[in-house]
């Protein structure tokens, strides 16, 4: 792409991302996006590994440089056993929430339709927002009647919480891989011990076998 | 016109000054080139992420070839550019505000899968206000605070992905082991049940006696 193409482009999506925001910020609290570009065929597919229990909220739009013509897309989201979360057709924006119920993969994947195929590819904006950043804190401000600062730094407080419980979680993955490191390293030492063993068993019963066998064909 | 976009820019900065800015970390399969782009809404906001390739594919090596990565700003510089990283952490300052652009290249034909996280921290300064309005310090501290703890967010995020990527290693030698020993115990016994069958048919009678 030419530079100036590619200056035209980037003051494109800033007037887009400009309207895309004004109609966001009445809805609920805005949070960064990933653009993805969707390919005109096959699939591309974002994926998270969640623990349970945990909301995840997310937002999807498309994002066209056209004027008139505004692709559209489908998105289908998948929980780790497979269940069907969310699933729509031919939109060119939706959202989905859920709070997940088992841990795993979770893959949310887009695909143009194939009316619209031929448009090249297709600029979608993600925003996928899981655990505390999904906390819905106007419900909290509202119920609880805080604002401003104290507000604020309730989130903090959320934040440090999440943070802490990221810890104990990463400690206890490390906790599960050390016993499966030390298990492995007995594993080793024994088999080799087994190895060396098997085969002076081996070699023990071949001879014993041969000697027998030469004995019977009275060639010893 | 460049000064209208950042009036419009930090008038849209502070209103949202109160929402935290956080993406979680995505895993995306990469067969050739993927790229990621993310709007830096206002000049000087830290960009920071990192990425680790989670989807080993390697038999014989003992590392990686790894992935190349490239962020490049909305002007077309290309700012930070590494070849053949299975994972890294990168961290910037916005030279301005824009879309900017992160690009993984795979140069096997396996596709492989990367988690990422990217995350855009903004501190409210002088430069983003109307002329009328007032800087309150407390919340430029609350806003440095909110970002220490996002970087301690996205250190967990790196940690958690290498996590991840060091326990399928491990799960992996597990099986490695069972399974290769299993199978050179029964080798080594049907190479040996093997030779004693050569040696009986050396021996037997339709040869002859001493005619090997």
């Amino acid at each position: 792409m030419s530079g100036n193409a590619k200056l035209r482009r980037s003051v494109m999506f800033q007037a887009v991302l400009l309207v895309v925001l004004m109609l966001a910020l009445s809805n609920a609290p805005v949070g960064d996006a990933i653009w993805l570009n969707v390919p005109p065929t096959g699939t591309k597919c974002v994926s998270e590994e969640i623990q349970s229990n945990v909301v995840v909220l997310s937002d999807y739009v498309v994002v066209s440089d056209d004027h008139g013509h505004v692709p559209t897309i489908s998105a289908k989201v998948t929980s780790p056993y497979g269940n069907n979360l969310h699933h729509k057709e031919n939109v060119t924006h939706g959202q989905f929430a859920f709070t997940t119920q088992e841990a795993g993969n979770y893959l949310a994947c887009f695909w143009t339709d194939s009316h619209t195929r031929g448009a090249g590819e297709v600029s979608v904006n993600i925003e996928w927002k899981t655990g505390i950043a999904a906390k819905d804190w106007e419900s909290v401000a509202r119920k609880e009647k805080i604002e401003g600062v104290e507000l604020e730094l309730r989130k903090l407080e959320g934040a440090v919480e999440a943070i802490h419980e990221n810890l104990l979680y990463l400690r206890d993955r490390e906790a599960e891989m050390r016993a499966t490191s030390e298990n492995t390293n007995a594993r080793v030492a024994w088999f080799s011990i087994m190895s060396l063993g098997i085969c002076i068993v081996v070699s023990g019963s071949q001879i014993w076998y041969l000697k027998r066998y030469f004995q019977k064909k009275k060639l010893i | 016109m460049e000064s209208k976009w950042g009036k419009i820019w930090g008038l849209i900065g502070l209103l949202l000054l109160n929402f935290v800015n956080n993406v979680s970390s995505l895993s995306l399969t990469i067969t050739k080139v993927e790229c990621v782009y993310e709007i830096v809404r206002s000049e000087g906001d830290i960009v920071s992420g990192n990425f680790v390739v989670v989807d080993h594919h390697i038999f014989w090596s003992s590392d990686h070839p790894g992935l190349d990565f490239s962020i490049t700003s909305p002007g077309g510089d290309i700012l930070h550019n590494l070849k053949g990283t299975s994972g890294d952490k990168f961290s910037f300052k916005a030279p301005r505000s824009g879309l900017y652009q992160f690009c993984f290249h795979n140069p096997l034909s396996t596709p492989e899968t990367i988690a990422f996280y990217i995350h855009i921290g903004h501190i409210p300064n002088e430069h983003n206000l109307a002329k009328n309005e007032h800087l309150d310090p407390i919340n430029v501290k609350i806003a440095e605070l909110r970002e220490a703890l996002e970087a301690v967010t996205t250190e967990q995020k790196y940690l958690k992905s290498r996590d991840a990527v060091h326990r399928s290693t491990n799960e992996s030698t597990k099986t490695r082991v069972i399974g290769y020993t299993v199978g050179e115990y029964m080798l080594l016994t049907i190479a040996s049940v093997l030779q004693v069958i050569y040696i009986r048919r050396l021996f037997s009678k339709s040869v002859g006696y001493n005619r090997i």
